[in-house]
């Protein structure tokens, strides 16, 4: 059953259009990743499925309902991280989620959103005095409170250090464990490589890539040969010392075998361990980066 | 219509969601007391100054003074604060977060104006208790609650149109420069300070449509008498009651003020890099 459904739709501003033709569906209980770069179009989509624009052209249908006619129910379904923190900071935490669970049928235990959101024993702090990621953590836990079956999370890790990062992943990954379907919008590929199970790539304001984070990585070409050459090993093969950066080689290859065995005689000559030695599809990054820059080229 | 969306959860009613609501903005208030504190030290300030020659005076006398005091607290605190702090919440996000959520927008409203005629009512009481002390004049228990009445009416009207012109203030940072401008000749004009004589007539007739005035008049009215306001009073407060509103549910913008796209497609386009 498919939690979101995106047909053909189109966004203008005037005479800018910030999103053209993208159609898409989201299965119940899927993360789905909507990945690109700025001005892509990720928030303009993602607030015309919050229901706070309306599309140019097309139809979106979230949870089965049209979000600009909704209404209170349907807005009681639905949890939303939005692009900035938008927080009362004279609120102490606990008093934000109480006052936000009231307008829901059935809210959380605030107890229980406090130990999700890694904000117990903050509870009692005026959210104006809590640093940037707890902040955000709090603005997930306003998200979580109604025990929303549909969440989009706009940027939800955007100016967080890795650490803070990190333990936003854990928390999204606790309630996607739960079943809650998750719309997420990021820049940052090791995000979506870690959460999602599905990557749509915009560029552009159109839809350049949808797929699993495996099969778009596929889509980046050649599968890649990486190894941390020992700095006190003896010079490799030229063939393959032109792709050594920083001690690190990091070879596309279309031949691996034949790549792979240039390498292997060259270690079994020098006498060199080849422990860490790794072959797999290119990265997302480089995927990533392929299918934007084709989504820049074909609008010009 | 999906069978996905049949399955609609029995939310919470309006009185329980009204009650947090008000309890919320009562928090907010409580927590920033300088911007309330502003709406009752400059009248109390005022009313000190007066001290010297408003001693043993009646209320006959004293009354016009207070009420004009009263009303100045209620402009400062449910126009000037009410408006500043809606359009701070609107730049800020706050009113975003709210509107995403199932919180039905009279709530939303009714909540704060609620909040806004409680602590201009509690500042009225103060200021005039303030003047009993220092003129010693009698007050009656009459004169109070119908002061208070006046006092609650005139800020919900102020409150009411301080909401409507939020949706003629783009930015935090305009919010002050246009209030000032119309909060300023409202209460100057409308006689807080005492009647100016030398106004030209329109000025005065147009101020007596404005709702400082009726509520200066209301408020001096219920001092001196206890009794209720005038038939124009009443109409002209619950005006300004009724035009905000309507003016507020259909311009009023929950979304911070942005530019607008003008920029050719494909502009700023630019990939950050993972950390």
């Amino acid at each position: 059953m498919s939690a979101i459904i995106v047909k053909d739709l189109v966004k203008r501003y005037g005479r800018f259009t910030a999103v053209q033709d993208v159609s898409f569906e989201v299965a119940s209980g899927q993360v789905t990743a909507l990945l690109g770069p700025n001005g892509a179009g990720k928030t303009t989509t993602i607030e015309i499925l919050e229901g706070f624009l309306a599309p140019s052209a097309g139809t979106v249908e979230v949870l089965g309902a049209n979000p600009r006619t909704g209404g209170r129910a349907w807005r009681a379904r639905i949890g939303l991280v939005l692009q900035t923190t938008s927080l009362d900071a004279q609120l102490t935490v606990s008093e934000a989620l109480m006052m936000f669970g009231a307008l829901y049928p059935k809210p959380c235990r605030i107890a229980e959103v406090l130990d999700l959101i890694e904000l117990a024993s903050d509870a009692r702090t005026r959210i104006g005095a809590l640093s940037g990621g707890q902040r955000r953590r709090v603005d997930l836990g306003l998200a979580i409170i109604g025990q929303p079956e549909m969440l989009f999370l706009d940027e939800p890790t955007t100016g967080l250090d890795p650490e803070a990062r990190r333990r936003l992943w854990s928390v999204i990954e606790n309630l996607t464990a739960a079943g809650t379907t998750v719309l997420l919008t990021t820049h940052y590929l090791d995000e979506a490589q870690y959460l999602a199970q599905r990557v749509i790539v915009l560029a552009n304001g159109r839809v350049a890539a949808d797929a699993t984070p495996d099969e778009l990585r596929a889509m980046g070409g050649v599968p890649t040969i990486r190894y941390r050459v020992p700095s006190e090993a003896a010079a490799l093969p030229p063939a393959l010392s032109m792709h050594v950066g920083g001690n690190v080689l990091q070879m596309p290859s279309a031949d691996v075998t034949a790549d792979l065995a240039m390498l292997v005689g060259w270690a079994r000559e020098n006498d060199v361990d080849l422990t860490g030695l790794e072959v797999g599809p290119p990265s997302l990054e480089d995927a990533y980066l392929a299918l934007t820059r084709e989504g820049e080229l074909s609008h010009v | 219509m999906s069978e996905m969306a049949l399955r609609v959860p029995k939310l919470p009613g309006p009185g329980s969601i009204l009650a947090s609501q008000l309890r919320y903005q009562l928090t907010l208030l409580a927590r920033n007391p300088r911007a309330i504190a502003a709406g009752l030290i400059l009248p109390a300030a005022l009313l000190a100054l007066e001290r010297g020659s408003a001693q043993h005076i009646t209320m006959a006398q004293a009354a016009p003074k207070i009420a004009g005091l009263v009303a100045l607290s209620a402009v400062a605190i449910a126009f000037f604060t009410h408006a500043n702090g809606l359009v701070v919440a609107r730049e800020e996000g706050v009113l975003r977060r709210w509107h995403a959520s199932p919180l039905p927008s009279w709530a939303y409203f009714a909540g704060r104006m609620l909040a806004t005629m409680a602590v201009t009512a509690a500042a009225g009481l103060i200021l005039v208790l303030v003047a009993v002390a220092m003129t010693g004049v009698h007050l009656t228990a009459h004169a109070v609650v119908g002061l208070l009445v006046v006092d609650m009416l005139a800020a919900l009207a102020l409150a009411a149109a301080g909401t409507a012109i939020t949706t003629i203030i783009p930015s935090a940072q305009s919010a002050q420069p246009v209030l000032m401008l119309t909060y300023i000749p409202l209460i100057v004009l409308g006689g807080a300070f005492g009647a100016i004589t030398s106004l030209p007539h329109w000025v005065n007739t147009a101020m007596t449509y404005l709702p400082a005035q009726p509520a200066i008049d209301a408020a001096s009215r219920a001092l001196q008498h206890g009794t209720i306001m005038s038939g124009h009073d009443l109409a002209v407060l619950a005006g300004w009651v009724v035009g905000g509103l309507l003016v507020s549910f259909r311009f009023f913008a929950w979304d911070p003020h942005r530019p607008g796209h003008a920029r050719p497609a494909g502009a700023s386009t630019t990939l950050r890099s993972a950390k």
